[in-house]
């Protein structure tokens, strides 16, 4: 009787000191989430400055490269579209 | 008294009984805490370990039309240093590295930071800020470096993060994309879509959820669940497009910066459906730099000038009181209306000329005339045009601040004669660019009136909650026949008129220039230090149109210059250009199997020249540089070639049927 008792006490200890432990867990994955979002915008922001035309073409300045006054031409084959 | 067993026992009870009274007072005091106070100290028992604890909702992000995000919340990063914690050894050894790294992230020199951080310690200051509101990425590097690398304990760093809102795109259309900020006193401030949207959609609802404590600072809920859920914000899509916007915003700030302007906007919008494509407001800070101040577009309603000339011609002509071909005498450049002198531009005037070519000439003294003359004995009927077109009202966008509009009509305070033919050619009357903007749209949109949209959906994921559509004003704002008249002048404005400036052959583009004083209540004043406001309003391409545009620049300095076409039509054509220029030309061909004699004949003789000279130099003359580089490269003998010029080859270095030597230069001259 008594063994189951203490049986019982110590798995009642165990759990709970294990569900103590998935908290900090949960915490510190929190936190890792908010530092990886943080990360992400943070490198979409600067990717997104990137892709600005305005920044490519003051880039390709240098190179003597500048935005066509005329727009490029598509050629549609008929044929060959099924 | 003799020691006998009876004194020893009276003693001995008397002692016994002290104790159990001791005994029950204890057993006394045990039940009232139990029993009496029991609750109230279970009560606060409760209150020191378990808490009530707010999930806070996170704020919904905002977003371009293709996906881009315009507005987040993301963890920003204050750093500070325990200056005590670090042992002697530890700090003298690190110091000086630490100051250059500081130097290097922040620009002051070393010195500067090894003071500040000394006396920090000898303050015993256990809180000293190294580096504010900082990025994610910038606070990675800073973690990294000595000192601040060893830790809390024995580094002293101190990390505390805070919740921002970011626009990733920076300053592009900051202001109308917007923010919800309180300040000290609790008074909100809600700027643009973020600040319209924000109570509504973006801001979610806080949950609610019990914890106890745990010890390290950490709390364990007490029930699975949680007492409130949070409620994330949607996010909302915005009508924003990024490539449009990038480049009004550019070259809104390269107009403002040539012509050294207090401010300008910008807006695009997209015709059928009255997106707004693009909004930029440039406004000039103290030390010469522009950046996104208030929104202009929406909120400055001022006097309009030559576009509103628009209006009052459509008023005109839709009312059969002219026709584009009735002649106007606009004199010899002024004209008296009611004792005050109008002029015109045009030094020595236009004479007479046709309806329709004063407003291409932008003529005040054209415009005032066709007005006076046919509605000064019954405004009301002028006005009434105004108010059918909505001039008169607020847009009513959700937009905060939007400015009001005032049209003075018969009876109302701001009325005088003179009224009428100032409001023909654009004074006396304020209205906002959007309004404006709005109205150019609705000729574009074959007389559709469409009310300006910033938002197309708002989303939970990818669960549409309410969805925007296009909101119609005026079904049509006036006959096909005015419309299309009207449409004829605008795009003549650009072809021969006063835009004629901006004309470009590969694409069409139709439009009204503005150039308006400003600031002249003191006449005198205005005259040493003249201020005006340059507009352009229209749409493009001029048939078929798929954006409608305005673009308004206020007091542009006059030694550069100021006139509408000059100031303001540059942007409108480098966004008329941009958006042609991305859209593709489709060209259809039936096959791609057929013969040309022409063609094969070239090929021909290009594969015979490759088979025959091997090691021979072959004569290129007569070839297209791209055949002759091909042919002289792909020989057997390595040789180098140099072309000068392109086009068709004039002159070789080496004449033909000479052998070639590996590593030999030939040098071609083509034209």
């Amino acid at each position: 009787m008594i063994l189951v008792i203490s049986f019982l006490a110590i798995v009642m200890i165990a759990s709970s000191h294990s569900a103590d432990k998935k908290v900090h867990e949960i915490a510190r994955l929190t936190n890792q989430v908010k530092e990886l979002r943080s990360a992400f915008v943070d490198k979409r922001g600067k990717l997104m400055g990137l892709k600005k035309e305005s920044f490519v073409e003051a880039e390709m300045k240098e190179k003597g490269i500048s935005i066509s006054l005329n727009p490029p031409t598509k050629i549609i084959v008929k044929s060959q579209q099924q | 008294m003799a020691t006998t067993e009876t004194n020893i026992l009276n003693r001995l009870y008397f002692v016994a009984g002290c104790m159990f009274v001791f005994a029950l007072a204890v057993v006394f005091k045990l039940c009232s805490i139990q029993f009496i106070q029991g609750d109230a100290y279970r009560e606060l028992a409760e209150k020191r370990s378990v808490k009530d604890f707010d999930i806070p909702a996170n704020r919904g992000n905002v977003y371009s039309a293709d996906g881009s995000l315009l507005a987040t919340s993301i963890p920003k990063y204050d750093v500070r240093i325990d200056a005590i914690q670090p042992k002697d050894a530890v700090f003298e050894k690190y110091i000086n590295a630490l100051a250059d790294s500081l130097h290097i992230f922040k620009s002051k020199p070393a010195s500067y930071y090894k003071n500040k951080i000394r006396k920090a310690r000898q303050n015993k200051n256990r809180y000293f800020p190294l580096a504010r509101n900082i990025s994610y990425s910038a606070y990675i590097r800073m973690r990294n470096f000595p000192l601040l690398n060893l830790g809390a304990i024995k580094g002293g760093l101190i990390i505390e993060q805070t919740t921002r809102r970011e626009h990733p795109m920076g300053e592009i259309a900051a202001r109308s994309i917007g923010y919800e900020r309180v300040d000290e006193d609790g008074h909100t401030a809600r700027a643009g879509i973020d600040g319209a949207f924000g109570a509504k959609y973006l801001q979610g609802v806080n949950g609610k959820r019990l914890k106890q404590k745990i010890g390290s600072g950490q709390w364990k809920p007490i029930a699975d669940f949680d007492q409130v859920e949070p409620k994330d914000g949607y996010d909302v899509y915005t009508t924003i497009d990024v490539n449009i916007q990038d480049i009004a915003h550019h070259s809104l700030l390269g107009q403002l910066e040539t012509y050294d302007a207090e401010h300008g906007c910008v807006v695009v919008m997209d015709v059928k459906t009255g997106e707004i494509k693009a909004i930029s407001n440039l406004a000039k800070t103290s030390d010469g730099t522009y950046y996104e101040k208030r929104n202009y577009a929406v909120y400055e309603a001022h006097e309009p000038g030559s576009t509103f000339k628009v209006m009052a011609m459509m008023a005109a002509l839709e009312d059969k009181v002219i026709d584009t071909s009735t002649i106007i005498d606009t004199k010899n450049g002024t004209k008296y209306f009611y004792g005050r002198t109008i002029g015109d531009s045009h030094r020595g005037g236009y004479g007479k000329i046709s309806a329709a070519k004063t407003l291409e000439v932008s003529s005040n003294i054209g415009l005032a005339t066709i007005i006076d003359d046919n509605y000064s004995k019954r405004p009301e009927k002028f006005i009434k045009h105004l108010k059918r077109w909505k001039l008169n009202d607020s847009l009513d966008i959700p937009i905060v601040g939007e400015g009001r509009p005032d049209i003075p009509e018969p009876g109302k305070s701001n009325w005088s004669k003179n009224a009428l033919p100032s409001i023909a050619y654009g004074y006396n009357l304020t209205i906002t660019p959007l309004q404006t903007l709005a109205f150019y749209n609705a000729i574009a949109n074959n007389g559709e009136l469409i009310k300006p949209r910033f938002i197309k959906s708002v989303k939970s994921f990818d669960k549409d909650i309410e969805v925007f559509e296009k909101v119609v004003m005026v079904d049509k704002i006036c006959s096909d026949k005015t419309l299309s008249e009207i449409q004829d002048i605008l795009k003549n404005i650009v072809v021969r008129g006063t835009g004629k400036k901006m004309y470009s052959e590969t694409f069409s583009m139709a439009g009204k220039t503005g150039t308006a004083r400003t600031d002249y209540a003191n006449i005198e004043a205005w005259k040493k230090d003249r201020k005006y406001i340059s507009s352009f309003a229209g749409y493009f391409p001029a048939d078929n149109p798929k954006y409608s545009c305005i673009v308004v620049i206020h007091k542009p300095s006059t030694k550069v210059g100021y006139y509408g076409a000059d100031v303001t039509g540059p942007v409108f054509k480098r966004i008329a250009q941009k958006i042609y220029t991305d859209t593709p030309i489709i060209d259809e061909v039936q096959t791609l199997d057929f013969n040309s004699s022409l063609v094969n004949e070239d090929f021909e003789s290009y594969y015979q020249n490759a088979q025959n000279y091997k090691e021979l130099m072959p004569s290129v003359i007569g070839m297209p540089a791209m055949d002759a580089m091909a042919l002289l490269e792909n020989l057997q003998v390595n040789v180098k070639v140099k072309l000068n010029g392109s086009g068709t080859i004039k002159k070789q270095s080496i004449d033909k049927h000479q052998k070639l030597q590996p590593n030999q230069t030939i040098v071609l001259d083509a034209s």
